[in-house]
């Protein structure tokens, strides 16, 4: 990797893109995602962009159990992603289905055996701080030796 | 044309510019000690009362496993919703989790843990499965027969003349073994669980 390459990369994991999908979830955790946004924990000053745009993201927060409308859909809306990218897990319901993980319901978690998850956050909800903490440590991955792997 | 690059150049290589673009203003924000966070244990000795488990709204949560050290509860990240019951219930204090051992100590409030054992004496045909497995039965009469009669009446379940009768139901610990192990789904526990304020001291 050359010089100018790295810098590349330095350059773009300091400018994060984020799209965030609700594949059936309570709300409470989309909540503390627009939380993040408020001036309390401002997740645009470390460069975080929310714009809810698969095609221009390069970090897909999931949020919710993976309801069955959901099917194909958010393989579909992943695969839309250009490269790199990563997939970052919010609260306990992508991660083990929470609450909702009972016999005889419909939701199928995890997530991550639907499309590749990078990250967890666990909580129900997860803090904000969390949240950020989280996107914050993928950041520096998603575009290590992006150029090489191109 | 120079002149207006001199310009931008003299801009975006000041070392404040420079250094606000790669360094974050702030860094994230710190959990408070209020937080609520998973609980944790303190260190005291867990009794095996199972009321953590009793008390967890979240599927899989908690558990109670033996360690050498004795019984000792563990908390599922990923499951754990940090709702704090766990806390609140637990008679000894095992677990911690934010400020709330302090709230009810100050508060002087208690979850506190009732059962009744309801047995439905039309399904119910006397075989004494439930008074055999029960594990208080056990220790107050280890020599119980099969069919589930004994000649004490201290137990908590007895079968007399062709039925289960629920004789001393404060003994029970609600552990639903009997409910497991009723053929007939004809005994059921039900766990009460209520806040209370102010209890008063056991004399």
């Amino acid at each position: 990797m050359t010089l100018l390459q790295s810098l590349k990369n330095l350059v773009r994991s300091k400018s994060i893109h984020v799209a965030y999908v609700d594949v059936g979830s309570c709300n409470g955790c989309d909540i503390e995602v627009l939380a993040c946004l408020a001036p309390r924990y401002d997740i645009e000053q470390y460069g975080i962009f929310v714009h809810n745009n698969p095609r221009e993201a390069d970090v897909l927060l999931v949020i919710g159990a993976y309801t069955p409308g959901w099917e194909e859909k958010l393989e579909g809306l992943w695969e839309k992603i250009p490269d790199p990218k990563v997939a970052i897990a919010i609260g306990n319901c992508p991660i083990s289905g929470c609450l909702f993980a009972r016999p005889h319901t419909l939701v199928d978690p995890p997530v991550a055996k639907h499309i590749p998850i990078a990250a967890q956050v666990p909580g129900c909800p997860p803090r904000p701080t969390e949240i950020l903490s989280a996107i914050l440590s993928v950041a520096p991955t998603v575009f290590k030796d992006y150029e090489v792997r191109k | 044309m120079p002149l207006s690059l001199v310009y931008y150049a003299k801009e975006f290589f000041r070392g404040e510019w420079a250094r606000k673009f790669l360094a974050a203003k702030t860094a994230p924000l710190e959990i408070p000690p209020y937080f609520r966070n998973y609980p944790e244990l303190t260190g005291k000795t867990c009794t095996h009362h199972l009321f953590c488990m009793m008390a967890c709204p979240a599927p899989g949560a908690i558990d109670v496993i033996r360690t050498p050290e004795g019984w000792m509860p563990r908390i599922h990240i990923g499951h754990c919703i940090r709702c704090g019951l766990c806390v609140e219930a637990c008679p000894n204090g095992v677990l911690s989790s934010g400020r709330i051992l302090e709230s009810i100590f100050y508060d002087n409030t208690r979850l506190s843990f009732s059962f009744r054992i309801d047995v439905d004496q039309t399904k119910c045909m006397g075989c004494g499965n439930c008074a055999v497995a029960c594990p208080v039965n056990k220790l107050i009469d280890a020599q119980m027969s099969h069919g589930g009669r004994a000649s004490t009446d201290d137990l908590l379940l007895k079968v007399r003349e062709g039925k289960c009768q629920v004789l001393h139901v404060e003994k029970c610990t609600g552990c639903k073994t009997c409910e497991h192990h009723c053929p007939n789904e004809a005994i059921r526990v039900a766990r009460l669980l209520e806040a209370v304020h102010a209890p008063e001291e056991d004399p």
